[in-house]
């Protein structure tokens, strides 16, 4: 400080020295000044109106010498808020991956494939069950004539499914899907590919024969994992009968954990040969483009109702019309409740980590208490001690928060790997979970702060 | 009002006669005290701690406030250190009112002015002697490498420049005294307030500590010190007697 600014410090401080000693002259305080300039060093006053980073940075590093050292309870403290973070990057993580796998595997077959079937996918009440069932079946002939009537069709076809126990010598495998479909066209709608042999001609087709063609799986179940080529040729039996392998199809991979490939096409007349005539069946359009889909949808629609007999004023089609669209509002219904649950199990444990905090911090200013009184005799300010514990609130919730993001991301990786779809680690969420575990660390962390803050430093002092 | 005893300390012609309550403060000295009254509220009693204590030190001088157990002289020294306010009167510190300061402004006084020395010597367990040091000038803002610095000179003069990384459970009660002192002069207060400092430490430690306190003296430091030891009181050069909140005695002996 130079002498001038030591002069003008004087005037400003002029109205609090005026008060209770009027008579006071300034120069004898010009003289207390010159004497405590001697004891004072000469940047001192200045630099206590900085704004503190020697104080902050003493709070960071008294939190974590604090936190080395108290490792256990740490740990424990920690637990709430890991679990809450954690819970909530691995759902929103797992469910990121699967929404792109659903998008891709959805998109495979594309938005210009639906289906007319006697009873929905997806039926959600006991009622409907029955009025469904109730219903007439549909059948190849509703397939011919809607192909042949409607003029935006592009491609049709029908197809019926069931589960069969397959056998190949000794080898067994349960639950093969088998799908009788006609015409060929279908394996075009399905959006499959022959990787090894062919699929059969229409000749073949209709005439009921025994041939096969087989999904990735069943070379992996049956054949231990032959090439395609070599098991081209082969026989299968299912439900009994002699099938000949004709061809082998480029493996789709899993959904949700279940495999796409495990299934056996065979012509829709020898379905009906094996497993009998009866049974409605699924009938496939496909139209040329996806703009032409609801014209497409409403054209077949009307051929069905009209060959179903139904008024224009009858509310139920007597058939199920629908896109896969149906599938993505079913799962778009689940995952938006899975997140719904897994926000509520957050929140509850934050609320409870963020407690557990406060009562950690609560105790940590008890046992500081002399440590507060220290810092308050050398002369740390109130908020110099607030902000020290606030800082130690915050780097335990936020290290609860940095652990729970690696767990929750640990966690969607083994979900991941386990269930066939890509883990989309996103910096966004991650940076989510700390920020708002760092907000549970101030909630929980003000009220301890404070009142270590107000301690008194003679009582703080004398405390062991 | 009557029963108030204002001391007359026979020094310095600059200390002024003992004054009534509102008369102004001695600019010249370093500690100017006006009737000072210190009164708690015990369930519906009031307690007074002291009754009117009047007294002035300047600068430079080395003080021994004594007194048995309950007199009012911890009062005083939680009062002189900042760490309270009185309930009446005025307290001047270096030309400033402390008297009338909120919390933050005491802080920055006892930061700044005060350094303290305690009996238990009351250092941080877990910091290091140099960062237990440099706490004050941490509140003071004082950034690192001078920090540094300041709280090396500090131990250095208190000849502990080669246990600066030591954790005080690594120190003697000698070494950690004077890591004390250390720490209470490093921000170069304008007083030096001991309370009890030999307090925890055997009679040949203590004779090092109130050597080095007279060293300090004899370098230009103003240093109070508490106790009701008598022989650590003879070291200073001028004593005052509390007795029940008030001054019994005030006497140069040097």
């Amino acid at each position: 400080m130079t002498p001038d600014e030591a002069l003008q410090e004087v005037l400003d401080r002029s109205p609090e020295k005026s008060r209770g000693e009027s008579g006071e002259e300034p120069a004898r305080e010009l003289e207390a000044l010159a004497f405590s300039q001697q004891t004072a060093p000469p940047t001192k006053r200045g630099r206590f109106f900085l704004f503190r980073v020697t104080a902050l940075w003493e709070g960071f590093l008294v939190a974590f010498g604090s936190l080395r050292t108290n490792k256990l309870r740490t740990a424990l403290t920690l637990m709430g808020i890991v679990v809450g973070v954690s819970a909530v990057i691995s759902v929103v993580t797992i469910i990121k991956g699967l929404d792109q796998t659903v998008a891709q595997t959805f998109s495979s077959q594309g938005s210009t494939v639906f289906t007319i079937s006697k009873q929905p996918r997806v039926i959600t009440s006991r009622e409907d069950f029955i009025k469904f069932t109730k219903r007439k079946d549909v059948t190849r002939e509703d397939a011919e004539v809607i192909f042949r009537t409607c003029t935006s069709c592009y491609q049709a076809g029908v197809s019926a499914s069931r589960p069969e126990i397959v056998k190949h010598l000794d080898q067994k495998s349960d639950n093969v899907t088998i799908r009788g479909i006609a015409p060929t066209t279908m394996f075009d709608i399905d959006a499959v590919t022959i990787d090894a042999g062919r699929t059969w001609n229409e000749n073949e087709g209709e005439s009921a024969r025994e041939i096969c063609v087989v999904g990735a799986d069943i070379s992996e179940n049956l054949f231990q994992g032959a090439a395609p080529d070599r098991i081209v040729g082969q026989q299968i039996q299912v439900a009994g009968r002699p099938f000949l392998i004709i061809g082998v199809l480029q493996p789709l991979g899993k959904i949700f954990g279940f495999s796409r490939d495990n299934l056996v096409y065979v012509p829709y007349s020898t379905y009906q040969k094996v497993f009998g005539g009866r049974g409605s069946v699924v009938v496939f359009v496909k139209t040329r483009s996806a703009a032409q889909l609801e014209e497409t949808e409403d054209q077949v629609r009307t051929i069905m109702r009209t060959r179903r007999g139904k008024s224009f004023s009858d509310p139920d089609d007597g058939f199920a019309l629908e896109t896969q669209d149906v599938f993505l509002d079913l799962y778009g219904k689940a995952t938006s409740n899975i997140y719904l649950v897994t926000i509520g199990v957050a929140a509850i444990s934050l609320v409870v980590g963020g407690i557990v905090v406060m009562n950690i911090m609560l105790v940590s200013v008890t046992e500081r208490t002399k440590e507060i009184g220290i810092r308050k005799a050398v002369g740390a300010r109130q908020k110099d001690i607030l902000t020290q514990f606030l800082i130690e609130a915050i780097t335990v919730t936020a290290l609860g928060g940095a652990i729970g993001v690696l767990t929750g991301f640990g966690l969607a990786y083994v979900l991941a790997l386990a269930m066939g779809f890509p883990l989309l680690i996103s910096a966004a969420s991650a940076a989510l979970g700390v920020g708002v575990s760092s907000v549970v660390g101030v909630v929980s962390g003000l009220w301890p702060a404070w009142r270590a803050a107000k301690l008194d430093p003679i009582e703080a002092l004398r405390s062991e | 009002m009557s029963n108030v005893t204002v001391a007359s300390p026979p020094v310095p012609a600059t200390i002024p006669a003992p004054s009534p309550v509102g008369a102004g403060h001695n600019p010249s000295s370093l500690i100017s005290m006006r009737e000072i009254w210190k009164t708690y509220q015990m369930g519906s009693e009031q307690v007074h701690a002291l009754h009117g204590v009047s007294f002035d030190i300047p600068k430079g001088e080395y003080i021994a406030i004594i007194g048995p157990s309950g007199s009012g002289k911890s009062t005083l020294m939680n009062l002189i250190g900042c760490l309270d306010t009185p309930s009446k009167g005025e307290y001047w510190l270096n030309a400033k009112n402390v008297s009338e300061m909120d919390d933050d402004e005491l802080a920055r006084i006892r930061n700044q002015e005060v350094g303290f020395v305690f009996q238990t010597f009351n250092l941080l367990a877990r910091a290091t002697a140099l960062h237990n040091v440099e706490l004050p000038l941490i509140y003071g803002g004082v950034g690192s490498s001078q920090r540094h610095e300041m709280a090396k000179a500090a131990l250095t003069a208190v000849d502990l420049a080669d246990r600066m990384t030591h954790r005080p459970n690594e120190l003697s009660g000698g070494q950690r005294q004077r890591v004390a002192i250390a720490r209470a002069l490093v921000n170069h207060p304008s007083i030096l307030l001991a309370d009890e400092p030999t307090g925890a430490l055997d009679s040949h430690t203590s004779m090092e500590i109130m050597d080095l306190f007279e060293r300090l003296h004899g370098e230009g430091n103003t240093i109070i010190v508490v106790t009701h030891e008598p022989d650590i009181a003879a070291r200073a050069h001028r004593v005052i007697s509390i007795r029940d909140g008030l001054i019994e005695k005030d006497e140069k002996i040097r």
